[in-house]
């Protein structure tokens, strides 16, 4: 068997020659089942390719301009709302709308994989400096602002907080880790633990929150929670009684407490649109997109639309302080 | 036959032993259907209301909280598509190597140990390759060519390794009796050795299409969008897909109605069952008319 196995070459030729035709009894039978066996392969090709085939040959819209846009979990249920109504404003440009938090888009944009990045926190100098290393200059528009609200469970009886409070709980040095040292009892929980809900670290959520609370050179407890999304930290708020979370305003839901947060002057300020607009709400905070140098064409089409007052009627709907007034 | 043979203690005590192993393994077996059963029955009773043929055809609208999911089938097919061309030439390639040429040697044995250990890498990994591969170093973008090779690398050790077990399942004298009749080895393999394991090879490139369609991970750096109002024209757009999909609904988009993550859950194992029953189908078929 060693030896069939490897023939030489010289022996493999006078086999070719000694081709297989003129004996059709023998192989005939063999060949009809591989042809069959072909056949059917071919159909179960056909039976998948043909679907796609028929999907986008009937629905596609001629070839569409792409402009990728992507980066902030805040900002992304927005991007994704002026994608879908950039559609009817001008068909022929098709944005792609991305999530993963600012640092993805930030990166994205220093790499020089998308058009547009979307960000809830600024670029750094670092990272400006990595984007222009690499022949990029991005610009910075402010495209909305956001309220970074506190959330916490319905039944919490919290009625506000101030930022100290919050630096307390949250900050590397903070001394609270109970409900009742804060003076809160929360009814039916035994265990008051603070259970503290945070966000990933490339989250410019999590960056903001932490420069604004916990100061410049402040850093997180251990122990939190970090969750991979702005509707996550909302989600565990609700379901946790001893939980406290931040989170952009658009998050809320009925099921959670916003708990209004002490301005500079001691008076609560309940996070909303309106107080986010007039900053007076002190944990708000603006929403950027960056582009890659100068816009023009239709990236520079899609930005004018954004901060026109129909874009900006869209961010106000998703729960958003817009930049401009909004009648 | 008289009734000479009579049961002993031990004969007794055999049989119950043998009776509770097989209750006891039965019973083990069942309880595997559990989760599946459970899932399949939240997922058809909490989706209740979802399906329509909107549901299948219309883009998603409202922010993504209403309306259908089809760019996201259409991407999911565009992507299995093309990450089946390109793995199911590459791995059987490989696999008719591996069973039908290469001798035990150290470069085979790497060649083996590479496979199994490409199959045991977690698939965000294959994710990070892909970015770093085909989306930066060769300048595909993050296009549906980049999640679709990244997709075909993650599934080339299912394919090759189905391929070369159904290969080598083929009798060896059907090898030795071709030779004989004078032929090479390359008519042997293409008239008779791949003709009589086209099944097992397909059950392969279906197990890799069920993989495909579910896969998240893979996909999320290097193709596919988080929304994209238009169907992709070519390789080089981008696509939605039906697993991110419902990672972004599930988790980042508030205010989304119970049902749908349920309805779109519930359509992508549709998907993958629906191919399963079709693989299993065709191979029983198939293996009917196997002559030996």
């Amino acid at each position: 068997m060693k030896i069939m196995l490897f023939g030489t070459r010289a022996d493999r030729e006078v086999r070719e020659d000694t081709s297989l035709e003129g004996q059709s009894n023998f192989w005939g039978l063999h060949q009809d089942k591989t042809l069959q066996i072909k056949m059917k392969f071919n159909t179960a090709l056909a039976a998948l390719l043909l679907p796609i085939v028929i999907l986008s040959c009937g629905k596609a819209e001629g070839r569409a301009k792409m402009i990728q846009n992507k980066g902030s979990d805040t900002l992304v249920n927005v991007a994704q709302a002026w994608s879908e109504n950039y559609r009817e404003v001008n068909p022929s440009v098709a944005i792609v709308v991305g999530g993963g938090g600012s640092g993805t888009g930030i990166s994205a944009m220093i790499n020089g994989t998308v058009d547009i990045a979307n960000a809830s926190r600024s670029m750094k100098e670092s990272e400006l400096a990595a984007a222009r290393a690499n022949g990029i200059d991005p610009i910075e528009w402010i495209v909305g602002y956001d309220a970074l609200a506190v959330y916490v469970h319905a039944d919490n009886p919290i009625e506000s907080i101030s930022l100290e409070q919050l630096a307390s709980i949250y900050g590397e040095h903070g001394e609270a880790t109970t409900w009742s040292e804060l003076g809160i009892k929360i009814p039916g929980l035994n265990d008051d633990k603070i259970v503290r809900v945070s966000r990933q670290n490339n989250s410019g959520t999590y960056a903001y929150f932490r420069d604004t609370v916990l100061g410049k050179e402040g850093k997180y407890k251990l122990g939190t929670l970090d969750m991979h999304g702005s509707k996550d930290v909302v989600d565990l708020c609700e379901k946790t009684p001893g939980a406290i979370g931040y989170s952009g305003l658009a998050y809320a839901t009925d099921h959670v407490r916003l708990v209004p947060v002490l301005d500079s002057n001691g008076k609560p300020v309940i996070p909303t649109v309106a107080t986010a607009a007039d900053r007076t709400y002190p944990i708000a905070r603006p929403l950027f997109m960056y582009t890659a140098g100068q816009p023009e064409g239709d990236i520079k089409l899609y930005l004018d639309w954004i901060l026109s007052e129909e874009g900006q009627r869209i961010i106000l709907n998703k729960g958003y302080a817009p930049v401009i007034d909004i009648k | 036959m008289t009734s000479s043979f009579t049961t002993t203690e031990l004969n007794r005590k055999n049989q119950r032993t043998e009776t509770l192993f097989k209750i006891l393994f039965g019973m083990v077996t069942v309880t595997l259907i559990i989760p599946v059963a459970v899932i399949l029955i939240t997922l058809v009773v909490k989706s209740d209301g979802i399906f329509s043929w909107a549901f299948f055809s219309e883009y998603p609208t409202n922010g993504m909280t209403e309306g259908g999911i089809f760019p996201a089938l259409v991407g999911t097919l565009w992507l299995v598509a093309v990450a089946l061309l390109a793995s199911v030439p590459l791995g059987v390639a490989a696999a008719i190597y591996l069973s039908e040429y290469a001798e035990d040697n150290w470069l085979t044995r790497i060649i083996n140990l590479a496979i199994i250990n490409l199959a045991g890498v977690p698939s965000i990994v294959h994710a990070l390759f892909g970015v770093g591969a085909f989306v930066l170093f060769f300048e595909f973008g993050t296009s549906i060519l980049a999640a679709s090779l990244t997709l075909a690398v993650m599934t080339l050790p299912v394919v090759i390794v189905a391929t070369r077990e159904s290969l080598q399942a083929v009798p060896q004298s059907f090898r030795e009796a071709c030779w004989n009749m004078g032929a090479t080895r390359w008519q042997t393999i293409w008239r008779i050795v791949l003709p009589n394991s086209i099944s097992g090879i397909l059950t392969g490139v279906i197990l890799e299409v069920s993989r495909t369609v579910g896969e998240t991970a893979p996909i999320m750096f290097t193709g596919a969008a988080f929304f994209l109002p238009f169907l992709p024209t070519s390789v080089y757009d981008q696509t939605m897909a039906m697993s991110l999909h419902l990672y972004v609904i599930s988790t980042q988009v508030p205010n989304v109605p119970d049902g749908l993550p349920y309805g779109v859950a519930l359509t992508l194992i549709g998907i993958v069952m629906i191919l399963n029953s079709a693989s299993m189908a065709f191979r029983t078929y198939l293996r009917g008319k196997k002559k030996w």
